[in-house]
């Protein structure tokens, strides 16, 4: 039992870990990542129900673990390598989706996956074998999307940022709502999530959105 | 019900083919024995799919995953000379939008991996850029308007 409390109280540290996209973004107080993990499980549930053949219990597992990493590995935002220290700068930067060429985009995503394995790894390593690569599995699945489970709940995660940085976006002007669109419709292809975007872009932009 | 299509490059496609035979072996190797396996020593195996032998359950998931794919794919083939002007699937297309240029490559929705800028066909700007040609703008329709300014297309599947 030793072991379980010291992991939970390492995970208990992601309650109070703001997320790092909004701090950027000057966000006053800022959702934490376990404020993120309880939306997105939430969305995997739902959404998950309407998608056919995902298996659930995989699925809510892997919401849960996706972002434990963090509690080492602190959390990362597309804009961290071209972040200037100067705020007024910054606030220019974060205007634009950043874009990079096909080798500083390989370096980026391969510096992120093995700075969140090794923390992933120092993170489970008391907890039992089983339950440590069962962790270590699902997390694979989510980085990888081996399965449909995987490749779903990847793209209903990136849902649930989205969703918050548009109620940010409504409430204080900020994230800039350009490069999350610009974004967006690169990235989502899963035609259920397109759905419920769209119905977000209803929600926040009203007759704006129509014919989407 | 309809059948799902997985669009595969062929480099995808071998790749998917090497963990799936590879997998098979280890289920095998799995059944012969009922103690807990040995990790298998094989240069050949990716490391990302070593811990999958030590649980049964991802390992059964992940072979049906890859027999399906496999027995539902579609390769995705260089287009002819005359489509080669024309963006189709396997393109990679530069583009420019809002002032920087980008390498996109429309590849089918298992191949997508957008942080290295392969993008799916069935994702709306995949979708939308699909059939048009170098100087053609692209419109995408979202709440914030984004042009893509098609700059060049070029092939580099087999």
């Amino acid at each position: 039992m030793k072991n379980f409390v010291n992991f939970f109280i390492k995970v208990g540290k992601l309650k109070s870990m703001p997320r790092r996209g909004w701090v950027i973004n000057e966000i006053k107080n800022p959702e934490s990542i376990a404020d993120h993990i309880f939306r997105a499980t939430l969305m995997a549930w739902f959404l998950g129900t309407k998608k056919k053949g995902l298996k659930m219990e995989r699925l809510l597992k892997m919401a849960l673990i996706h972002d434990l990493c963090e509690v080492y590995a602190g959390d990362t935002t597309p804009y961290d390598s071209v972040l200037p220290k100067d705020s007024k700068k910054r606030r220019e930067v974060v205007k634009k989706w950043p874009r990079f060429n096909f080798f500083q985009k390989l370096k980026l995503k391969k510096q992120k996956h093995e700075k969140e394995k090794r923390a992933l790894k120092r993170l489970v390593k008391e907890l039992p074998p089983e339950l440590r690569r069962e962790i270590e599995n699902l997390w694979m699945d989510y980085e990888e999307g081996l399965t449909p489970e995987g490749r779903f709940f990847k793209q209903a995660d990136r849902v649930e940022n989205f969703l918050q940085a548009l109620e940010y976006w409504k409430k204080y002007k900020k994230p800039p709502q350009g490069p999350w669109w610009e974004w967006a419709r690169e990235y989502f292809d899963d035609p259920l999530l397109l759905e419920f975007i769209n119905q977000m872009a209803k929600h926040f932009y009203g007759n704006k959105a129509i014919g989407l | 019900m309809e059948r799902k299509i997985f669009y595969l490059t062929k480099e995808k496609l071998k790749e998917l083919k090497r963990e799936y035979e590879q997998l098979l072996e280890l289920e095998r190797k799995r059944s012969l024995s009922e103690k807990a396996p040995q990790a298998i020593e094989s240069e050949d195996l990716n490391p990302e799919f070593v811990s999958f032998q030590e649980n049964l359950e991802f390992l059964k998931a992940r072979i049906s995953e890859l027999k399906e794919i496999l027995e539902n794919h579609q390769l995705i083939l260089p287009p002819s000379k005359e489509r080669c002007r024309f963006v189709e699937m396997g393109a990679k297309v530069t583009v420019e939008v809002n002032g920087q240029r980008d390498e996109l490559m429309i590849v089918g929705t298992l191949e997508a991996n957008p942080a290295l800028g392969k993008i799916s066909n069935e994702s709306p700007v995949g979708k939308a850029l699909l059939g048009h040609k170098v100087g053609d703008e692209v419109v995408i329709s979202s709440p914030v308007k984004t042009v893509y300014k098609i700059k060049a297309i070029k092939y580099e599947i087999s």
